[in-house]
């Protein structure tokens, strides 16, 4: 099995995205890919043509926060994707603003569909250009309640609910290593 | 019957002849749902039933009394003349053919001289039960159902005759006994082979029965024709279903199989029904062994079949036939 | 057949379930049909729906155990499999090298069951009654050994952090390679009973073609991806566990259709019983348990662990928050992925092809409602 993501990686540097490479053995993907609001369907785009199918979409609630001027909802969406043919697992995440509202892929992958009705169910994130954003799982007289997000005093900062960064670098060295041979 | 045909008045003897078969349509109601019971369990590695009586001899007996004690059901929404007739309508022209099917030399209770053409006749109202039925049920399954078993009857009814009337041509008559009798010397199942095998296809196929059962095909319509059925209206499907089966099986061992004709045994006139019961039983067996080994097929390959290979073989046989007669 | 000339009147919508013989549990799919053709098939999910994900963020993640069991009761093992292994990361516990070929053992005498049990309920989505009860009796020595050492027929919860909960003694070794004798010897009942059965094929073959760019967009795996030729399983690609160590392979079809869906699991039971066989002949002796805290802390940070459960891949991605509990856990599912792909595979076909395509594609409706 062929271990490596640096053909995808420089890929979608392009796009000005921010990408790192992880220790794999540690978190279970290859890549760390940051995606604003802007650039979710062109890497998805990208992803697609590169032969990468969707494991899943998802997200997770932390404190909101302001970045650069920027008021954020605290909600933040998690997309995986992997490969058939190699080890390439790629974790690419967005934080959602505070209209709530992101790009829909569902035109790129049609299995994108139920995930992102999921990720409305859960957490009330609006996916645009999504043909059909009824509520999937749950009833759809419960369509305002969104069980996942936590109440505010379980709620924990972005920081709290990451690696620390000094792991990072020190894995980052481990990955190199380990895709040298 | 040939006894009672002494007596005077023919109303008698044909009430007589009735009562008899329609107990007997009952008793092998109960047989054939025991022996389908306990062969589907032992093709499947298991006893089938046990706890009623002897190997649970007694379980149709006690499911009977259920299905009859049970309280009749007419959901709101359907066609009420329509849903109680459709379950009698499958139930009672499946007496008739009975009537003239020569059990042996001297059992039958009216030797019709179109006996062949009454009987396709009466089984073929079974449909019309089903359409009936399965359009009052006011269900989308039930149509789905009813409206196969048209369209399938339809296809499987030509075959039929086309393999019947190889026979005719051979014995020039359509008296069932006449016909059994011209096999004295030979079965035309020797003779007619082809013909055999398109009829016996045919015959699965016209009583519904696995794997051409696509009217009730339970993993598509639920139940079919008899989703809304429950209680004494299912067991008269179900009852007109076995003697269905019973009816084609006869047939069949009227036409190809020699009729009561067999090792010569004391009261020949008699107990050549002996034999006879013995090949309809032997048919019934084979059609059962049938349901419980193959899966369904789709209704388009259902069609197909029947237009494109049963019709023409049955067609090129009845020419080979009429060439072979003529000569 | 063209939709454009199908009149507006005669489009009728058929609810197949929740309460239907062929949807295998609660699953309701919505049929837009034309007389017996199926315009556009609309599942409806959500009928056992849960909120396992809930349960998970709101406990120990100790105590999140028996339910990673009750989202794909027919194949239990490999969801313990994974979230046991997840945790067993986040925190750093290691594992003694003779629970991980007692974890093997078992996940693939699951896979096993499972694979007889989808044999045996597709037939009968096509109509034959025999096979599902030679199916349910060879899947029944599978449970019996199970039982004997998990305590549970279906719903296991036999795995622990850092271990088994259990030690496997010589019964259950004898029993196994007993049943392995067994199954092959039933190989040739299945064959001559269903995969040479023409009726089975005519049925099967060139039904619910899924081609590979579909796979690709819809993100189907599993058996149901190795039927249209890419050989991706999750032991093979992404190795977990001890799986390295056995020599097996990862059977493919050809065209991608129900037949090939077929093939592959069948030829897949016949791998899992040459991994067990292997790792009952390795088996290494030592502690099947290691010593675990009483409080496990999950480190900050997220985790992805995937496992090859028997209708694909099973992701666990889990963020700590430095306590106990999970800050998020999230499930990816297989057969979520793999039904999704029913209302383009299904549109312009038969009624009985739906049935046929549904019941190819191994569905567990709890397991996708979670």
């Amino acid at each position: 099995m062929i271990e490596t993501c640096e053909d995808f990686k420089n890929n979608v540097l392009n796009l000005g995205v921010d990408v790192t490479e992880t220790d794999f053995n540690q978190r279970g993907y290859h890549l760390e890919v940051a995606l604003t609001l802007n650039t979710v369907r062109e890497f998805a785009q990208k992803a697609y043509e590169q032969g990468f199918y969707l494991v899943f979409v998802t997200g997770f609630h932390v404190l909101p926060e302001e970045k650069e001027g920027v008021k954020f909802s605290g909600l933040e969406v998690v997309y995986q994707f992997a490969r058939y043919d190699r080890l390439c697992r790629v974790k690419a995440r967005v934080s959602v603003s505070e209209d709530m509202t992101v790009p829909s892929i569902c035109h790129i992958y049609q299995g994108a569909n139920w995930h992102e009705r999921e990720t409305h169910d859960f957490y009330g994130i609006m996916f645009s250009g999504h043909p059909n954003l009824e509520p999937l799982l749950l009833c759809k007289e419960d369509r305002n309640y969104h069980p996942l997000l936590k109440e505010e005093e379980k709620l924990k900062s972005f920081e709290t609910v990451s690696w620390p960064a000094k792991t990072l670098e020190s894995s980052d060295a481990e990955t190199t290593a380990l895709s040298d041979p | 019957m040939e006894t009672i045909s002494t007596l005077p008045p023919e109303l008698i003897r044909m009430v007589i002849a009735v009562i008899i078969i329609i107990s007997f349509i009952f008793l092998n109601a109960i047989m054939m749902g025991y022996l389908e019971r306990k062969i589907a369990g032992h093709v499947q590695r298991r006893l089938g039933p046990m706890e009623v009586g002897f190997h649970g001899i007694l379980q149709l007996v006690v499911d009977g009394v259920k299905l009859v004690a049970k309280e009749l059901l007419i959901p709101i929404n359907v066609d009420r003349t329509f849903f109680r007739l459709a379950p009698i309508l499958s139930f009672t022209p499946v007496i008739l053919p009975l009537l003239v099917i020569p059990f042996s030399e001297k059992l039958q209770a009216r030797d019709l001289n179109l006996g062949l053409l009454f009987i396709v006749s009466m089984t073929s109202v079974n449909v019309m039960a089903i359409l009936v039925g399965g359009w009052g049920s006011n269900n989308k399954y039930s149509m789905f159902g009813a409206m196969r078993a048209v369209a399938q009857s339809i296809a499987y009814e030509i075959p039929i005759l086309l393999s019947m009337l190889a026979i005719i041509l051979m014995t020039n008559t359509l008296s069932l006994k006449e016909i059994v009798g011209a096999q004295q010397k030979i079965w035309f199942v020797l003779l007619q082979p082809l013909a055999f095998i398109i009829y016996v296809i045919s015959g699965i196929a016209e009583t519904n029965r696995a794997p051409f059962d696509l009217p009730e095909a339970e993993s598509e319509l639920t139940a079919g024709f008899h989703t809304e059925y429950s209680g004494i209206g299912f067991s008269l499907f179900f009852l007109g279903e076995y003697t269905n089966m019973f009816t084609v099986a006869s047939v069949a061992t009227v036409l190809f199989l020699g009729g009561w004709h067999g090792p010569s045994l004391p009261y020949g006139e008699y107990l050549g029904i002996v034999w006879f019961f013995l090949k309809v039983y032997f048919l019934l067996f084979f059609m059962i062994m049938i349901r419980w080994t193959y899966p369904r097929v789709r209704f388009d390959q259902l069609l197909n079949f029947a237009w494109k290979y049963l019709v023409p073989f049955s067609l090129v046989n009845i020419l080979i036939t009429a060439v072979v007669v003529k000569l | 057949m063209r939709e454009s000339t199908i009149k507006e009147h005669n489009r009728f919508f058929l609810n197949m379930g929740p309460q239907h013989p062929s949807t295998h549990g609660v699953l309701l799919v919505v049929l837009e049909m034309n007389g017996e053709y199926v315009l556009d098939p609309q599942p409806v999910l959500g009928f056992v729906h849960r909120m396992h994900e809930k349960i998970g963020e709101s406990r120990p993640c100790q105590g999140f155990m028996p339910n990673t069991a009750r989202m794909d009761y027919v194949c239990a093992l490999p969801y313990n499999h994974g979230y046991v292994s997840l945790i067993e990361k986040k925190a750093g516990i290691e594992v003694p090298k003779r629970a991980e070929y007692i974890r093997v053992i078992t996940s693939e005498l699951n896979r096993v069951a499972s694979h007889l049990l989808w044999l045996g309920a597709y037939l009968l989505d096509l109509g034959a009654f025999t096979p599902i009860l030679y199916g349910f009796d060879d899947r029944e020595h599978i449970l019996d050994i199970l039982e004997d050492i998990t305590g549970s027929r279906l719903t296991y919860c036999y795995y622990r952090f850092g271990g088994v909960c259990r030690d496997i003694d010589d019964k259950f070794v004898e029993a196994t390679r007993a049943f392995i004798k067994r199954l092959r010897k039933r190989y040739v009942i299945y064959e001559k009973l269903v995969t040479k059965n023409i009726i089975f094929i005519k049925r099967a073959e060139n039904i619910g073609i899924i081609s590979p760019d579909m796979a690709i967009r819809y993100g189907i795996t599993g058996p149901n991806l190795r039927g249209s030729g890419i050989a991706y399983d999750i032991r093979k690609n992404e190795p977990y566990s001890v799986y390295p160590e056995f020599d097996f392979e990862v059977p493919v079809g050809e065209r991608g259709d129900c037949l090939d869906r077929y093939m592959v699991r069948v030829r897949e039971m016949e791998q899992s019983l040459r991994i067990i066989e292997q790792a009952l002949d390795n088996l290494p002796d030592g502690p099947v348990r290691s010593k675990v805290p009483k409080k496990i802390k999950l480190t900050p940070g997220d985790c992805n662990f995937a496992v090859e459960a028997a209708r694909g891949e099973l992701s666990y991605y889990l963020i700590g928050d430095g306590t106990g509990v999970p800050y998020r856990l999230k499930i990816r599912v297989p057969s979520y992925s793999n039904l999704s792909c029913l209302q383009e595979l299904g549109r312009g076909i038969l009624l009985p092809d739906l049935v046929s395509i549904m019941g190819s594609f191994d569905l567990v409706i709890p397991e996708i409602d979670r």
